[in-house]
């Protein structure tokens, strides 16, 4: 799964160095709004990666209102209950009494599915549909506050460099070098070592209210070790594109110009750079929270996570019933997908509407 | 005559490529590129100076140094007084709210992600003038006396033409009430028919706001109805200033000459005029010429006293001997062209070379020298062929630095008046140097 967040990074990388500065559009002026407005009518996919986001965002937000169960609630007796609509075969073995002799009986039964599992359940009878539900909620999580946090570290590392030039530029982007150079895992292992996989628990509101069922899990759990290393893997791309951005922009003029009537460094950066350099770390950013779920649930699947509850901690789950019961795997799976998808689609989107002319189709009237 | 507000003197802009951390420890030489070498002069309170040279010779470098936007290798630059380059805190925040710089290129100037109204105050809020509400009425006002119109003030540059940006660029100059403005090429990128609004505009304000100007221009044309007094710039160095007429109608330095001949004339398109007068390339200023760093290509270099060819002739001799020089005659490629593989019918090869390089016909004397040197070329001696044309044809020009003398309006070339050491130093080469007799160098 890294393998594929990695790639991944280096083609929407691409796209937008490409891009390039010199975007003419204000952060939001009239017409970048009109750009992102005629993309999305005319990009049925764009439409079709809004309309996934949303579905799955909704479902996050309002999961104990949607849940038909208790995500973490075991029923042994109903365990490995396939979806509706497919069978499923279990081996039980029964001992009987036959003629006053101890017989172990082995027997294929037909586990049936029920309506009250519409996705099944997991080895522990636990129901897939509400996992994968309250799933959303931690890969959503991890995605925007572990973006959030490289952004933050990356533009600002990456805006230095590229500002002052030289020797610092030298200095922060071996630095980021040597950070890229530690594989993720590594890190994550590294950290989790150092401060275990701490994670906050932040009560949910819709129970602490009475708007859910009391029966939900009473808290969100926020995983921060999770957050804190999906950011430190991922931060140095944002460096490296605010580099790249800040260097174009500080040999325009209007930088020279601001400077000449005594414009501070702070005031230069945080009024021309930093704009200026927006467009391309926005679309960035869409990319990296996609990649970052993916990270995430590779980092659930091999246990480092903190988390519970999530898309990957259960794919890691489901992975030794595969062959019997491979449902308890497959649907958090093609939720991943379905996420990765919606938000790749979305930043297509933004880079074709916000620098129109890098896609040969996107750009042109 | 006004006293001085800005006072330049021996400034120098040098840059140095080959200084990475590695080429340090590979012990790689520095390599110096002279972009602004030496440059003194006065701009008088209220006056415009216009500044004139072609791309390259480093008057945008002075802009900037002189504005403490790129720190100086030397020189200094006095400011009403103050010393520039040691300014610090309050005083170095006074100097940047009296002078004030409009750019060149009416896209890049101003950012496109702010309006008309945020850029014009940017000075303001910088300097913390006035309340938002004071600095949005001050915007206004100015935009109207730049004419253009208030209510254009929340729209964004990519809104505007090239001519109404650059207003917008030169309101933000005015915003905070500046002494002196720089204003770096502030119509070259505009259409022939706007630059004259603009110009006009940059008059009327200068004589309502008794401005001081420093204007830069590739074109001479351009700073004739603005300026008061003109500098020529010439790879880094002033080579002529005067008042604006003097330079016009009596020029004195033959760069100065050579500009003002292509200069077109009112009927000609403005875009496709070329300085045909002047032959070749500019120099790189990381390898200036010695002496009169205007050597190669002037049309007036000075002939050794020994010598009284034409000057055309002597100035084709003189490309010839620097084509040598440099290496740029392929020998191999003439001697094919010749068509003769065992090379020994050096009488063909030198009358095919003699034909190609000139077109003048030379005296009888220097015929016979720039034969000699091609048939030393012929032999594959480049070293002897220059060293014949070098010995009969050294001009003063290439041994004697000119300085720019002081006065109302001096030029730096050896044909005028020069201070008393260079002309002693010029005495002295003169004397060191005697007529070589024809034939009697090498073979
Ligand atoms: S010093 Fe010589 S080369 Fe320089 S401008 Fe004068 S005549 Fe020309």
């Amino acid at each position: 799964m890294s393998h594929g967040r990695l790639s991944n990074d280096r083609g929407g990388l691409r796209g937008i160095v490409r891009g390039g500065s010199g975007g003419e559009s204000p952060v939001i002026s009239p017409r970048t709004l009109r750009n992102l407005r005629s993309e999305l009518s005319r990009s049925l996919l764009a439409k079709f990666g809004i309309a996934i986001l949303a579905v799955i965002l909704f479902t996050a937000v309002f999961a104990p209102l949607l849940a038909p169960h208790d995500p973490t609630d075991q029923n042994l007796d109903n365990a490995n209950v396939p979806p509706l609509g497919f069978t499923a075969t279990e081996n039980q073995t029964t001992s009987e009494t036959v003629d006053g002799e101890v017989q172990i009986v082995e027997e294929e039964v037909v586990v049936n599915t029920t309506a009250e599992h519409p996705l099944g359940t997991d080895s522990l009878g636990r129901d897939v549909l509400s996992r994968t539900m309250f799933g959303a909620r931690t890969s959503l999580l991890v995605g925007l506050f572990g973006t959030a946090i490289a952004v933050v570290l990356g533009v600002t590392v990456g805006i230095t460099a590229g500002y002052y030039g030289g020797r610092v530029d030298d200095a922060l982007m071996r630095f980021a070098d040597v950070m890229l150079a530690f594989p993720s895992l590594v890190l994550a292992i590294a950290l989790i070592g150092l401060w275990g996989q701490a994670s906050l628990r932040i009560p949910d509101p819709l129970v602490a209210f009475g708007i859910a069922s009391a029966e939900m899990p009473e808290d969100i759990v926020l995983p921060g070790t999770v957050i804190v290393v999906v950011a430190l893997v991922n931060w140095v791309w944002f460096a490296r594109v605010a580099r790249g951005e800040a260097l174009s922009v500080r040999d325009q003029e209007y930088v020279k110009a601001a400077r000449s009537m005594g414009g501070s460094d702070l005031h230069v950066i945080l009024r021309h750079v930093l704009p200026n350099s927006l467009t391309p770390i926005l679309v960035l950013a869409t990319i990296q929270i996609a990649a970052i779920i993916l990270l995430e649930s590779s980092l659930s699947f091999l246990g480092f996570s903190g988390a519970q509850l999530s898309w990957g901690f259960d794919i890691a789950q489901g992975r030794q019933y595969l062959s019997s019961s491979w449902w308890i795997a497959t649907v958090p799976g093609l939720a991943i997908v379905a996420a990765v998808v919606g938000i790749n689609l979305i930043g297509d989107w933004l880079r074709d509407a916000l620098d129109p002319g890098i896609e040969g189709q996107g750009g042109a009237p | 005559m006004t006293d001085p507000l800005v006072t330049v003197d021996g400034l120098e802009k040098y840059y140095y490529e080959n200084d990475t951390l590695l080429d340090r420890l590979t012990g790689a030489e520095p390599e110096a590129v002279r972009a602004v070498d030496g440059v003194s002069f006065d701009v008088r309170e209220g006056e415009t100076l216009g500044v004139v040279g072609e791309s390259g010779c480093g008057k945008s470098t002075l802009a900037e140094t002189l504005m403490r936007l790129r720190e100086p290798t030397g020189g200094s630059v006095t400011f009403d007084g103050d010393p520039v380059f040691e300014l610090s805190g309050g005083d170095m925040d006074a100097f940047r709210r009296r002078a004030q710089v409009m750019f060149q290129d009416p896209f890049s100037s101003l950012d496109p992600r702010m309006t008309a109204g945020e850029i014009i105050t940017e000075p303001l809020a910088i300097h913390d003038v006035g309340t938002a509400a004071e600095r949005r009425e001050r915007a206004e006002t100015l935009l109207e006396e730049v004419g253009l119109s208030a209510d254009q003030i929340d729209r964004y540059p990519h809104e505007f033409s090239g001519g109404q940006r650059q207003r917008i660029g030169f309101a933000r100059a005015l915003a905070i009430d500046p002494e002196f403005v720089v204003l770096d090429e502030p119509v070259s990128a505009l259409d022939v028919s706007v630059q004259a609004q603009v110009l006009n505009l940059l008059a009327d304000m200068q004589a309502e706001r008794d401005l001081t100007y420093l204007f830069i221009a590739h074109d001479l044309s351009v700073v004739r109805h603005i300026s008061d007094r003109v500098a020529v710039m010439y790879l880094g160095e002033i080579v002529e200033i005067g008042p604006t007429e003097e330079i016009f109608e009596d020029p004195q330095h033959p760069y100065t000459k050579a500009l003002l001949e292509s200069v077109p004339r009112a009927d000609t398109d403005e875009r496709d005029r070329v300085v045909e007068t002047i032959r070749g390339d500019v120099p790189s200023p990381r390898d200036p010429p010695s002496g009169c760093s205007f050597r190669t290509r002037c049309p007036e270099l000075i002939q050794p006293p020994w010598l009284d060819a034409p000057q055309a002739a002597f100035r084709e001799i003189s490309e010839f001997r620097t084509r040598i020089e440099n290496g740029d005659i392929d020998v191999d490629t003439r001697w094919e062209r010749v068509g003769d593989p065992d090379r020994e019918d050096r009488a063909a090869f030198v009358d095919a070379l003699r034909e190609e390089a000139f077109d003048e016909d030379l005296p009888d004397n220097d015929e016979e020298t720039v034969r000699e040197a091609i048939r030393a070329l012929a032999d594959g001696d480049r070293e002897a062929a220059a060293a014949t044309l070098r010995e009969r044809y050294r001009s003063p020009c290439e041994a004697i630095d000119p300085a720019l003398p002081a006065g109302n309006h001096p030029d730096a070339c050896l044909r005028n008046e020069q201070p008393a050491d260079v002309e002693a130093a010029r005495e002295e080469w003169e004397a060191d140097h005697d007529a070589p007799e024809v034939g009697a160098s090498s073979r």
